[in-house]
Order: C-alpha cells, then sequence, then structure tokens
C-alpha cells in the first residue's frame, strides 16, 4: 500500500489554476522528486498535501488517513520543512529542537537529530548567527523532530553551495537508510537524479512524467553526443570527418575547427572507425568526451522549456 | 504531549525572544523613562516654588508721597528687587532692554502724573508681564482707596487650587501616570511587530503544520507581553517615586482590571496593524502614526481641558484617553473597583479591543485563504 496518495488534486487562486489534476502515489521508503520550472504548481501540490491548502477538488490520503477527519494524526507522522527557513531566529538550535519537539506526542532523540544534521557543535548558537547551510540543515532537523514517515523537503539546497548541497544530500540518503519515505522537490537537476528513486516532472499544474531517473533518460531518444578536439590542427578534424561522412552509424556531424562534434546512435560503433582512421593516418586526438544524456535532456524533452539552475 | 508542557515551552521561547531582542529593552522601556524625565524636568522646575517677579523702581522726584508709595511697594511678597534702593532712569532702561529685570516702576514726578510701569516689548504678553501688570492694577487701586479715605476694602479675593484627590495632585503625579498609560499602550500597539516577522517568514505556517494549537502560540505570547507591562509599571513607578517624587495613592483591584483591560485592548489594536500589513515597515508606520495621534490628545502629558474645545470632542472616543483616566483613577486617586467612571473607561476600551479584534480575526481568516 503507499504511504502517499493523491488523486486529481485540483486548486485554483481566482482566474489561475495552479495545481490542474494531479495524482501520484509514493512508497513507503523511497526518494520521491517533484520537479518542474517555476510556477509549475510544486509548491501548491506540496501546501494541499501538507495540509496548509485546502484543495478545491481530489483526494490526499497519507497512510490511510485523511486530513478532514486525522489531521492531527497526519501532523504527527509528517514532517516539513519548508522554503523559508522557517524559525525562531533569537532562539538557539537546541532551544527551536526542543520547541518543536514538545508539540508532538512523540520525538526523536534530540542528540540523534544534532548529529544527524551535523549542528552539535553548534547546539548553543542563536540561529540568527548560523549560516545559509546549517539553517537549512536546523530546518531538516525540526521536520524530523517528531520522527515522522514522511518528510518533505522543499527545495532544501537553493542557494546553498556546492559543499553545503552535498551536506544536505548526505542527510536526505541517511534518512533513506533509516526507511522514512521523502518527497523532495529541487532546482538542480543532478540532486534529483543523485537522490531519488523516482521523479515526478510537473508542468502547467499537470504531471509531465513519472519514474525512475534512469528509465525517463531510456525513454529518450538513443543518440548520445561525442565531441573530439584534434591535436593537429583544423585539417586533421576536417578529413576525418570526410572519412566518417557515410558512416550508418554516425547520423549527423558538426565541426568547428579543430573540434568535431558528432551524434550516433551506436557510439562504439562510431569512435571504433574513427580511431581507425586517425591511427592510420597518425593523427592525436587530445580529448574524447561522450555526453550521458541527464534528466535536464528529459526537462526539456518533455516540457520544451530550458532549464535554468 | 500535554497542553502544560507545550504551553511551557512556548511561554519560554516567547520569553527568550522578547528579552534578546534590544529594541524590546529599548522602546518598552528606556525610552519612556527617558521621555518621562525630560519632562518632570522641564514641566516640573517650579514645583513648590513661589512665583517671584523681578522688579526695579525709578523715583526722579523725592517727596512723603513717592517715599509712600516706595514703602507701599516693598510690601509686596513676590516682588524681587534689582536693586533694594531706586535707580536712575537711564539704569532702568539698561536692564529692561538686558532683561535683567521683569519690569521697571516710575514713580510719578508730581501729583497728578501717572505711575509707569515698562516691561520690554518682547515679553509684554508673557504671564509674567500679565501678572505684574494686575498686581500694580491692585496697587494703584489700593493707593486710590487710601486716597479717598477707605481704610479696608469689603471684599477680597483669596486663590486656591483644590484637586479631587486625597493629597494635591502634582504634575510628577500626573505624567507619571500618563506616561505608564503610554508605555503600555505603545508595548501593545508596537509588540505584535513579532506576528508581522512571523507570517512573513512563515513561522506561522510551519506552526500550523504541527500539532500545537495556535490559540495556544497566542496565548503564550500574551502572557510575556504581560509580564513585559507589569515590569514596565514597576520600573516607571520606581523612578517617579523615588527619582522625582511623585505620591500615589494605588488601588490595587483597580489598577489590575485597569492594567489587563488597556492591554488587551491595546494589543488587540497591534493585532489589527499586523493584519493590515505585509511588512514591518508598514506596520511601524501604523504603529507610529496611530500612537503619536493619540499621545498627544489623550491627557498623557497635559490635561485634555488645554485642547481646544473640538480637539477635546475627538479624545472622548480614543481608547487611550479612558487608559489614561482609568490609570490615573486607580493609582493616584485610589478610586475602588466598584466606581462606575472606571468601568466606563474599562467599556469605552472593551469596545475598542473587541472590535480591533474582530477585523483583525476576519482579515486572517481572509488572507489565510488567498495568500499561497
Amino acid at each position: 500500500m503507499p504511504v502517499l496518495e493523491v488523486q486529481g488534486l485540483r486548486k485554483a487562486f481566482g482566474p489561475v489554476v495552479a495545481v490542474d489534476g494531479i495524482s501520484f502515489a509514493v512508497e513507503r521508503g523511497e526518494v520521491f522528486t517533484v520537479i518542474g520550472p517555476n510556477g509549475a504548481g510544486k509548491t501548491t501540490t506540496l501546501e494541499m498535501i501538507e495540509g496548509i491548502l485546502p484543495p478545491d477538488e481530489g483526494t490526499i490520503v497519507i497512510d490511510g488517513l485523511s486530513w478532514d477527519r486525522d489531521a492531527d494524526k497526519i501532523k504527527s507522522r509528517i514532517g516539513v520543512q519548508p522554503q523559508t527557513g522557517a524559525m525562531f531566529d533569537l532562539l538557539t538550535v537546541q532551544e527551536n529542537l526542543e520547541l518543536f519537539a514538545s508539540f508532538y506526542p512523540k520525538s526523536e532523540d534530540l542528540k540523534k537529530v544534532l548529529e544527524m544534521i551535523n549542528l552539535q557543535d553548534h547546539r548553543h548558537k542563536r540561529v540568527k548567527s548560523l549560516s545559509g547551510g546549517q539553517r537549512q540543515r536546523l530546518a531538516i532537523g525540526l521536520a524530523m523532530i517528531n520522527d515522522p514517515d514522511i518528510i518533505f523537503l522543499d527545495e532544501p539546497t537553493t542557494g546553498l553551495d556546492p559543499q553545503a548541497r552535498r551536506n544536505i544530500w548526505d542527510i536526505v540518503l541517511s534518512l533513506k537508510a533509516m526507511g522514512k519515505t521523502t518527497i523532495l522537490t529541487t532546482h538542480y537537476m543532478e540532486e534529483a537524479e543523485k537522490l531519488s528513486d523516482r521523479v515526478c516532472i510537473v508542468d502547467q499544474g499537470r504531471v509531465v512524467t513519472l519514474d525512475t531517473p534512469a528509465a525517463l533518460i531510456g525513454k529518450l531518444t538513443k543518440e548520445r553526443q561525442v565531441q573530439l578536439s584534434f591535436l593537429d590542427g583544423e585539417g586533421a578534424a576536417r578529413e576525418t570527418q570526410e572519412a566518417l561522412e557515410n558512416m550508418p552509424a554516425v547520423a549527423r556531424m558538426e565541426r568547428d575547427g579543430a573540434s568535431l562534434t558528432l551524434w550516433s546512435a551506436q557510439p562504439e560503433e562510431a569512435l571504433y572507425h574513427l580511431f581507425g582512421f586517425t591511427r592510420e593516418r597518425g593523427y592525436r586526438i587530445d580529448q574524447v568526451t561522450i555526453r550521458e544524456l541527464s534528466l535536464e535532456d528529459v526537462f526539456i524533452a518533455y516540457t520544451g522549456k530550458e532549464w535554468r539552475d | 504531549m500535554s497542553k502544560g508542557k507545550q504551553f511551557a515551552k512556548l511561554f519560554e521561547a516567547h520569553f527568550k525572544t522578547m528579552f534578546r531582542e534590544k529594541q524590546v529593552w529599548f522602546w518598552n522601556i528606556f525610552f519612556p523613562i527617558i521621555l518621562m524625565a525630560i519632562f518632570m524636568l522641564i514641566f516640573s522646575g517650579n514645583d513648590g516654588d513661589e512665583f517671584k517677579v523681578k522688579v526695579a523702581v525709578v523715583q526722579p522726584v523725592k517727596n512723603e508721597m513717592t517715599d509712600a508709595m516706595l514703602e507701599g511697594l516693598r510690601q509686596i511678597p513676590v516682588f524681587e528687587w534689582k536693586s533694594a534702593e531706586p535707580v536712575s532712569a537711564g539704569q532702568a532702561d539698561e536692564w529692561i532692554k538686558n532683561e535683567d529685570t521683569d519690569g521697571v516702576i516710575y514713580l510719578p514726578e508730581e501729583g497728578s502724573a501717572p505711575i509707569r510701569l515698562v516691561v520690554n516689548t518682547e515679553n509684554e504678553r508673557n504671564a509674567t508681564s500679565q501678572a505684574l501688570r494686575s498686581i500694580m492694577d491692585q496697587f494703584v487701586m489700593r493707593a486710590n482707596l487710601t486716597a479717598a479715605g477707605v481704610q479696608e476694602p469689603a471684599y477680597r479675593l483669596e486663590f486656591a487650587s483644590v484637586s479631587s484627590g486625597s493629597e494635591e495632585l502634582s504634575y510628577n503625579d500626573f505624567l507619571l501616570t500618563g506616561m505608564i498609560a503610554l508605555a503600555l499602550a505603545q508595548g501593545g500597539m508596537f509588540g505584535m511587530v513579532d506576528l508581522v516577522e512571523m507570517r512573513r517568514k512563515g513561522l506561522l505556517k510551519r506552526l500550523r503544520m504541527t500539532p500545537v494549537r495556535m490559540g495556544l502560540v497566542g496565548l503564550s505570547g500574551m502572557v510575556v507581553r504581560f509580564l513585559l507591562g507589569i515590569f514596565q509599571i514597576i520600573c516607571l513607578t520606581a523612578i517617579g517615586v523615588f527619582g522625582f517624587g511623585a505620591h500615589l495613592n494605588v488601588d490595587i483591584p483597580s489598577l489590575i482590571v485597569v492594567f489587563i483591560a488597556g492591554s488587551l485592548t491595546f494589543n488587540a489594536l497591534g493585532y489589527l496593524f499586523s493584519s493590515l500589513s505585509k511588512s514591518i515597515e508598514a506596520y511601524m508606520g501604523m504603529a507610529n502614526i496611530v500612537s503619536f495621534l493619540m499621545m498627544f490628545i489623550s491627557g498623557v502629558f497635559f490635561p485634555v481641558n488645554a485642547l481646544p474645545e473640538w480637539l477635546q470632542g475627538v479624545t472622548g472616543y480614543i481608547p487611550l484617553t479612558y487608559f489614561v483616566e482609568g490609570l490615573r483613577d486607580s493609582m493616584v486617586y485610589g478610586t475602588g473597583i466598584f466606581t462606575p467612571e472606571l468601568w466606563l473607561s474599562i467599556g469605552v476600551m472593551a469596545i475598542w479591543g473587541a472590535l480591533a479584534y474582530a477585523i483583525a480575526a476576519a482579515l486572517y481568516r481572509r488572507v489565510r485563504i488567498e495568500v499561497r
């Protein structure tokens, strides 16, 4: 049985339809990521699931419970890290955690939480004086203080430097190891690809596609992009291009000076012939890159929109 | 977790947040104290001192009549003599120009000439000159009566002031109670800025995601603000009484009731401002305008009847007027809790408080649905 199931969710703000019939189910222990362009309805969807915003239509079932009847029970089973760092700025890390712990019937061990979010050394610091990454980790700590089954992380890494971002990833992975279900939204494709079991792409208030990152990428065309640059200059690149012209494994080519780009559905085959030719001529190749297709390509393919970090 | 434990934790959070904010200390404690001290130093300087007018006299002709007049002038108790003996006209003019004296009296040169009183033109219309003039009027009239053979006039006026307190109400008592009311009112009106900040940061929303009751969050904040209010009363009273010799006659039950009614009313006004503002700037602007307008027409610094009549009409509708009155009744006049005037004040405040609260609550409900 899924731990969370939403069915036909709809929400309009005046004439603007923010969410237009979203449905999905999340299995226990999954990291489930919702991505989409700005204004796609991600936050609205999450807020409806979190019980802050009543949906116009549709049903939300969390662990077999619904908001109309079991609001308090649901609140005790979910943990939420909202987009803005909503906490008491003049209280210390520990005071914030203790305060939020007092709201719930059961709570996670404070030491364990501090350790997981790696703020043991800063436990007596006021939130005001924490760095962005530390604040974000505390927000996640507050989301897990009630030992919830489901944790919602709304863009936990937005605006953080790469190291701070990696720290958050570690926390998400350890939550998964603890068997928690995590529902994540993010701006970073790399993050979605790395952390998620399944990805749900949302655009204009609808689910565009939903699958594992690998399956989503697999659904795209098999063509790969291969890039080479020649140490022996433009002539070598041009000759190689001409030699590969009628090769069935090569779909098309583009040359820019001494660098050559080709697209191929069978890159091994194409490269085998290419290297055969260059070896025969004695041309040296400086760099070879085969670009993997990423979720970004999936995103662009499905929404027709550029992804912006 | 029990409601008691939750309340204790929330109380602790609000308490620490409030007392760790330096602005709270400044605006709620130091600012009212400074303001009160300044007003008391300015306006109560003459308290207890006698009224004195500094004069000099010019006696151009020395004869029996002018000697008698000089003797008579010397009997007037409020006169302080610049020079014990009559001076020359030139010297007297010099003193007037330099404002070394409040006025100079020129005795007549011959029998029918007038007694002249000369003051500096700058001071022509001020209270001291007016008083000096009426003293001299009296003096001349007495002299005429004596000349006409009347020994003692049949009627005399004696002036004294009476206040309704058991003791005389001094300006310091008046100002102290006004300042306490103002400080408490501002504490309430400005104190809700937290709420704007909590909403802006999404903290209110975050709390709604937990099982805690929002009523409990509000209540704990309220109790902390009550404590701050009690602390304000104690500080201001101590400084007023020990530093400036204010005397109070406190009726504790009345004071408690007025304090609670006033605090609730002004907190409700603050709550209303918070429901109307999306940013701290908007909130502070609103609270500043309202408190600034109210403080000068509600009898905080000076009595309401010193205001122009049309403004006194407005005063009668303002909650601060009634809070000031209620506090004065309960702290200076020792008015008992069963006095109708006290309940009139409480009633007017209650109407304001209830209206402000109702409007704010309605606005909050609407906003919660509309804004994501």
